[in-house]
């Protein structure tokens, strides 16, 4: 290993990084936003997809009973359900049971010890094997005698699919245009950076360095804009995962928020990745349009 | 070693710098290239290190077509060729070890062989005992020198030199064309392109003579003005 090569290139290119300072810290700061933007893409969609196939999983049926129905009736309609191959278990829930579990649901948020008197009807809980078949199987419930109705939570799962999709395609639109504008102020940096070393840029051609061997000091310049915002942007990220996250948690308790299916290492790795790379695209370009000339 | 076949150089505005060039330099020479500012000395000079192209004709350099070098050749061309110019070109942020070093270092040189040839080549111009200070802190004839070293430092064939003297008083540029004489005498072709009379006259090398982009005289151990005398030039 020639440690005194490395040590004259790495001195190049601190020496390069250090030199514009001002610009240097205006790319950086760029691709700090756009990472952080693109690191809350990734988590909400990622937390999103990781909640919708949650809820379609957990999704039951309740099969409220009507108020009239007689134990015969109710006793046929629970043999039918456990004869029924699609559904995996069923469950009865009494209206006494039904409100103590609305209680400790609701706790703190509705005080239910307003209420004068139960509104709540018997029901069957049904939990379905496969999610298609829910609506099927719910249809088929309700025409049992002794049923008043059979509901499941179909709006709340097509509205957060639906709201996963439009988030997608304004955070793409979003994290496509900060990639671009990014791109362009380290782009710019580097150009400023090649402007100011023109003279030993030209030197460097007359005593035969090769393109790349002049490049290649400017693309770890870009590089290290790039990595130096994600660092920025990750560590930004984090503080956000650590403080406002709990909050949030807690101001809304009955969203089912849930970042168990965001993987952080994979999310940062991500991250870092666009960072480096926007820094090594954006610069490529910005020293190739020097030397051509 | 250095051959033009009816080179011509007409530039984008028009200009025609050369015109229909024949040259043969041979291994070992040192050859003055003379003429008015203006007359193509330094467009020939930019043909041969592949700054330029020519509009027209063949030029061969230690075997190498240089005008149909592919532009990722041409840093192999350099490495085999030394450049100098009349403004110096070295670093002022660098001192003169790092500015000869640097020619060598951005060539991928092993450190082992930098170690080695740079205080070679500061020995040979005579800046040893100054490798440690910087350009701004070096007088013109110091400055130059360290250009010079800079382009023998890897070792070329060919030692191209734009107006070496341009900038010098009288007893630097002596002392410059001396330094040139040693390195030419170990064997390196030298081109010295001048508008300096009364070195060229005092030297009695080969002459060649621009103006208006062609060689008009070519001469074996010739003056400034050809086939003048110095006496016939003093006695009018």
């Amino acid at each position: 290993m020639d440690w005194g090569k490395i040590r004259f290139f790495l001195g190049e290119v601190l020496r390069n990084f250090t030199r514009n300072a001002g610009m240097q810290a205006t790319a950086i700061g760029t691709v700090a936003i756009t990472i952080v933007l693109l690191g809350l893409f990734l988590f909400v969609r990622a937390a999103l997809a990781g909640m919708g196939a949650n809820l379609l999983d957990q999704i039951e049926i309740s099969a409220y009973l009507a108020p009239d129905a007689t134990p015969a009736q109710v006793a046929a309609v629970h043999r039918l359900l456990i004869a029924d191959p699609r559904i995996a278990s069923v469950e009865f829930v009494s209206k006494k049971r039904g409100l103590a579990e609305l209680r400790a649901r609701t706790k703190g948020v509705i005080d239910t010890a307003l209420l004068t008197e139960n509104p709540l009807p018997d029901k069957f809980r049904i939990k379905v094997r496969v999610p298609e078949e829910v609506p099927s199987v719910a249809a088929g419930v309700r025409r049992l005698r002794g049923v008043q109705n059979a509901v499941y939570g179909q709006t709340v799962v097509r509205r957060l699919l639906q709201l996963g999709d439009v988030l997608r395609r304004v955070g793409i639109g979003v994290i496509v245009v900060f990639v671009a504008v990014a791109g362009i102020i380290i782009s710019n940096t580097i150009r400023l950076t090649v402007f100011a070393r023109r003279r030993e840029i030209s030197i460097m051609q007359l005593v035969g360095a090769t393109n790349l061997y002049i490049r290649i000091p400017f693309i770890c310049e870009g590089l290290l804009d790039g990595l130096v915002g994600a660092l920025l942007a990750v560590a930004i990220l984090s503080i956000a995962r650590a403080t406002l996250w709990p909050r949030l948690l807690e101001a809304l308790p009955w969203i089912q928020l849930n970042s168990s299916s965001v993987n952080p290492v994979v999310l940062v790795a991500e991250l870092f990745l666009v960072g480096g790379a926007v820094g090594v695209v954006a610069s490529w370009i910005s020293v190739g349009r020097h030397l051509r000339t | 070693m250095i051959s033009l076949r009816n080179v011509s150089l007409v530039y984008p505005n028009g200009v025609r710098a050369l015109d229909k060039v024949n040259l043969e330099i041979a291994k070992g020479e040192f050859v003055f290239l003379v003429g008015h500012s203006g007359t193509g000395k330094s467009s020939l000079m930019r043909l041969l290190y592949r700054e330029a192209r020519p509009s027209a004709g063949e030029i061969t350099l230690d075997g190498i077509r240089v005008d149909r070098l592919r532009r990722t050749r041409v840093p192999a061309l350099r490495r085999h060729l030394g450049v100098v110019f009349q403004d110096y070109k070295l670093l002022v942020d660098k001192t003169v070890w790092e500015n000869v070093a640097f020619a060598m270092q951005v060539t991928g040189a092993h450190t082992r062989d930098v170690m080695r040839q740079v205080p070679r080549v500061l020995d040979l111009v005579g800046l040893s005992h100054k490798s440690r200070m910087y350009p701004g802190e070096l007088s013109g004839g110091e400055q130059q020198r360290s250009a010079i070293a800079r382009a023998l430092v890897n070792n070329p064939k060919i030692l191209l030199c734009d107006e070496p003297s341009g900038n010098l008083d009288p007893t630097n540029t002596s002392e410059i064309m001396e330094l040139l004489l040693r390195i030419n005498l170990k064997g390196t072709t030298v081109v010295v392109a001048t508008h300096n009379q009364a070195v060229v006259d005092r030297m009695r090398r080969r002459v060649i003579r621009l103006e208006d982009g062609r060689i008009v005289t070519d001469e074996e151990r010739g003056y400034y003005y050809l086939g003048l005398g110095q006496d016939q030039i003093l006695s009018g």
